[in-house]
């Protein structure tokens, strides 16, 4: 039922592209976008489907939105949500994951519900959420919250029991006390996977937040997809899309560059 | 020495333990309910007895059946398409370079932002499901896959072409074997993805099967069917994903390390 | 002056594998100033012994003590070397080093001057600030022996710490090794499994047979100290490397 232990992200699954940016960092990228973007223009007009709008028109509403502030706030709202909500996740997953690590019992009786709920499709407890938060931004956060939590817990977990005991064992020969063995080696050592956790905790915030804002419609990007959705408006609601790709990536970058410089030491992973 | 300890008491108070904390939690969910009193809040017997309920009732399984037709059509599309692609962008570099870019955008992108576009181009019927849980599944599959081309040990290619293999020789006897175990991984990880398409569709925007149940029951405050279903959908996927490992440990034995999902 | 009296340890049977009688009945006494090499074919038991001396795990019999006072954990007496050199990943070298005077409380200015004088002395001027996956297997065994001195233990405890060097490095290792000792004089306990490097270092050499772990011979080293650099042309080193083999072939069988 558990998930075993590994190295950080790379090794046995592939998650997403590892460290480093999200984007590989190259010519090709370029070349390869652009030509997508001729495609898509020279298509969109050829076609003509109603769904499918010119790479150009999306661009022209996406300034427009961008310039009458429409996006902007909605961005905002949910940027806000986004960091409340992944911040608690991250120190509340990796507590109870370097508690799990460190205790065998408490993984023993918890796992089977980390598992379970990490399984899940987060999206399925937004009704319930929903009925105990209400039309509220808290509804949002907890959202944000469930959508990361559990991989962060179940990495930081893996991140202790994956120290190799040989640290272990030379920090008690030179006479380390428990609390300093885990200031010291296991906490340290358990940061690859830690932070493994922790970006992949990102990438389902982001997943998270819009999943739930599509849901409650009330504010934030999501419900601007809805919105625009519902209103066949397909230019603008590419454009909104652009924007939540674009946010997507920052924030994951974000996190990567975070993930970069902490496990700098680590020669092993990808 | 707690390692010790540990041994001795595997197997009966392990057991126990679990079982004893389980009944804590139900315990402490019917008080905690009993105490707040509130429409929203059903207790644990609640819960159990509606569960039972949808359980004897055909109405369950129809939706079940309803919503899964998505996810395994799906899923399967995704893994047809996928696997195959996957592999290509891992033996040619040129298809990988141009396709690369795509690939991480999709994987960032919330796939969920896509469901809008997909109901606008192909309406609100099973078409659109089934392309949405593909949508949501696809990425993965095709990542573990490249993946798992990439991790072939060239002297094994070079190997083979000393031995004048063919181009489809290879594939056959090296790249596909060789891959095999990252493709299942990534498998595995396309349906935890399929469900999560399966369900964010029929929540947010085609209210059919299971979701139109959840959107039902709560419309109606009926708190102990709502977290009776939301249990269901719980079950079905662990019980998918733990399907999934035990294929993937049949197939691959040493590819069950790495972190999760 | 370390003592162990019927010394008795058993590895409980786990995963399939039957138990193992690592030390049945082992007796030694090791004097103080006194380099003792272990050496024994796998599964002879020696490095438990180091084990235990070093007060990381708990015999099912006997006593170890160290003079006089019975074992029991680790203690300020005594430092480790590793084999694979346990080096933590994510400190440089002057942290690794003062890693044993850091758990001990000890200030940081002088715990890093400290760090930094035996850096020097290992050689490794200059690396200070490296990681270990930046330097190689001797330099980080070298880290290794400096993290061990900084603690100025009366006891150096050694597993098998050239195992995982090449020859030549090895060999570097060991001169050095000798040359630091002889500036600040130790007891040293060695595990090893190679009988040159069992004659070239130590000062006795304890013969231990696998199956169960026991205590087979003891063969005092009397070539002069310090150690010519032509070692191997001495008379006496080609005798002593030559009954140890004879003994250890035996052992095999």
């Amino acid at each position: 039922m558990s998930s075993a232990v590994g190295r950080p992200g790379n090794r046995g699954e592939v998650t997403g592209q590892g460290r480093g940016l999200g984007l590989r960092d190259s010519s090709y990228t370029w070349v390869s976008l652009l030509a997508g973007a001729i495609i898509w223009e020279v298509a969109a007009r050829g076609l003509q489907f109603s769904f499918l709008p010119p790479f150009s028109s999306v661009l022209r509403a996406a300034f427009e939105l961008i310039a009458s502030g429409q996006v902007t706030s909605h961005l905002a709202a949910s940027l806000i949500n986004l960091g409340i909500g992944y911040g608690l996740a991250v120190t509340g997953g990796i507590a109870l994951g370097l508690l799990m690590g460190r205790k065998q019992w408490v993984a023993y009786v918890l796992e089977p519900y980390v598992s379970a709920l990490l399984a899940t499709p987060k999206l399925i407890f937004v009704p319930l959420v929903y009925a105990l938060f209400g039309l509220s931004r808290g509804t949002q956060i907890a959202v944000v919250f469930l959508s990361s939590f559990f991989v962060i817990a179940v990495n930081s977990m893996a991140g202790i029991r994956s120290v190799d005991r040989t640290y272990v064992e030379m920090a008690r020969a030179f006479g380390a006390s428990e609390r300093q063995l885990f200031w010291k080696v296991l906490l340290p050592g358990s940061l690859p996977l830690t932070m493994a956790g922790v970006r992949l905790g990102m990438d389902h915030a982001v997943k998270g937040m819009i999943g739930g804002e599509m849901f409650i419609t009330l504010f934030g990007l999501g419900a601007l997809l809805r919105r625009y959705g519902d209103r066949f408006d397909s230019p603008r609601l590419f454009a909104v899309l652009l924007v939540v790709v674009s946010v997507a990536l920052a924030c994951s970058a974000v996190v990567r560059e975070v993930e970069r410089r902490v496990t700098a030491w680590d020669g092993e992973g990808t | 020495m707690l390692g010790r300890i540990n041994r001795r008491i595997r197997w009966r108070s392990q057991a126990g333990l679990r079982l004893l904390s389980a009944l804590l939690l139900a315990l402490v969910w019917e008080l905690l309910a009993r105490r707040l009193d509130s429409l929203l809040l059903p207790g644990c017997v609640e819960t159990i007895a509606a569960l039972a309920r949808l359980a004897a009732s055909s109405e369950l399984w129809q939706a079940l059946w309803l919503s899964n037709q998505a996810l395994v059509l799906g899923f399967l599309l995704a893994a047809l398409v996928g696997v195959p692609l996957g592999l290509m962008m891992g033996r040619w570099r040129a298809a990988d370079r141009y396709l690369d870019p795509y690939l991480s955008i999709l994987l960032a992108t919330p796939k969920a932002a896509l469901i809008p576009i997909v109901i606008m181009a192909t309406g609100l019927g099973l078409i659109s499901r089934v392309l949405i849980t593909f949508a949501f599944a696809v990425v993965v599959i095709t990542v573990n896959a490249r993946a798992g081309l990439r991790m072939i040990n060239p002297s094994w290619t070079e190997m083979a072409r000393s031995y004048t293999a063919t181009e489809a020789q290879l594939w056959r006897k090296v790249l596909v074997p060789g891959a095999l175990p990252a493709i299942v991984t990534g498998l595995r990880l396309g349906v935890a993805r399929a469900i999560s398409g399966m369900v964010s569709v029929e929540l947010l925007l085609v209210a059919v099967g299971i979701g139109r149940m959840i959107l039902d029951f709560q419309g109606t405050y009926n708190a102990p069917s709502l977290y009776a279903t939301v249990l269901v959908v719980v079950f079905e996927a662990v019980l998918l994903l733990e399907a999934s490992r035990w294929l993937e440990r049949r197939i691959a034995p040493w590819v069950s390390q790495g972190a999760a999902r | 002056m370390i003592e162990l009296r019927d010394c008795h340890k058993t590895y409980i049977a786990q995963n399939g594998q039957a138990a193992v009688l690592a030390l049945d009945g082992v007796e030694l006494t090791i004097q103080s100033g006194e380099f003792v090499c272990l050496l024994g074919p796998s599964g002879c038991g020696k490095t438990t012994l180091l084990k235990a001396i070093a007060g990381l795990l708990r015999l099912d019999a006997g006593e170890v003590r160290i003079n006089g006072q019975p074992v029991t954990g680790p203690g300020t007496d005594r430092a480790m070397v590793f084999q694979d050199f346990a080096l933590l990943p994510w400190a440089n070298v002057v942290a690794n080093v003062a890693f044993g005077l850091e758990l001990r409380g000890v200030a940081k200015e002088i715990r890093e001057q400290t760090a930094r004088e035996l850096i020097h002395a290992v050689g490794l001027t200059g690396f200070e600030g490296h990681y270990p996956r930046q330097l190689s297997g001797g330099m980080q065994q070298r880290v290794g022996l400096a993290r061990a001195l900084a603690v100025n233990p009366d006891i150096l405890l050694m597993d098998e710490p050239f195992g995982a060097v090449d020859a030549q490095t090895r060999r570097l290792l060991q001169e050095d090794l000798l040359s630091v000792l002889g500036r600040t004089p130790k007891t040293v306990v060695f595990v090893t499994h190679s009988m040159e490097e069992a004659v070239r270092l130590g000062d006795r050499v304890v013969l231990m047979s696998p199956r169960p772990g026991r205590v087979r011979d003891t063969v005092t080293v009397d070539l002069p100290r310090p150690r010519p650099s032509d070692l191997e042309r001495h008379p006496r080193f080609a005798d002593l490397t030559e009954y140890l083999w004879q003994q250890l072939k035996e052992m095999q069988r």
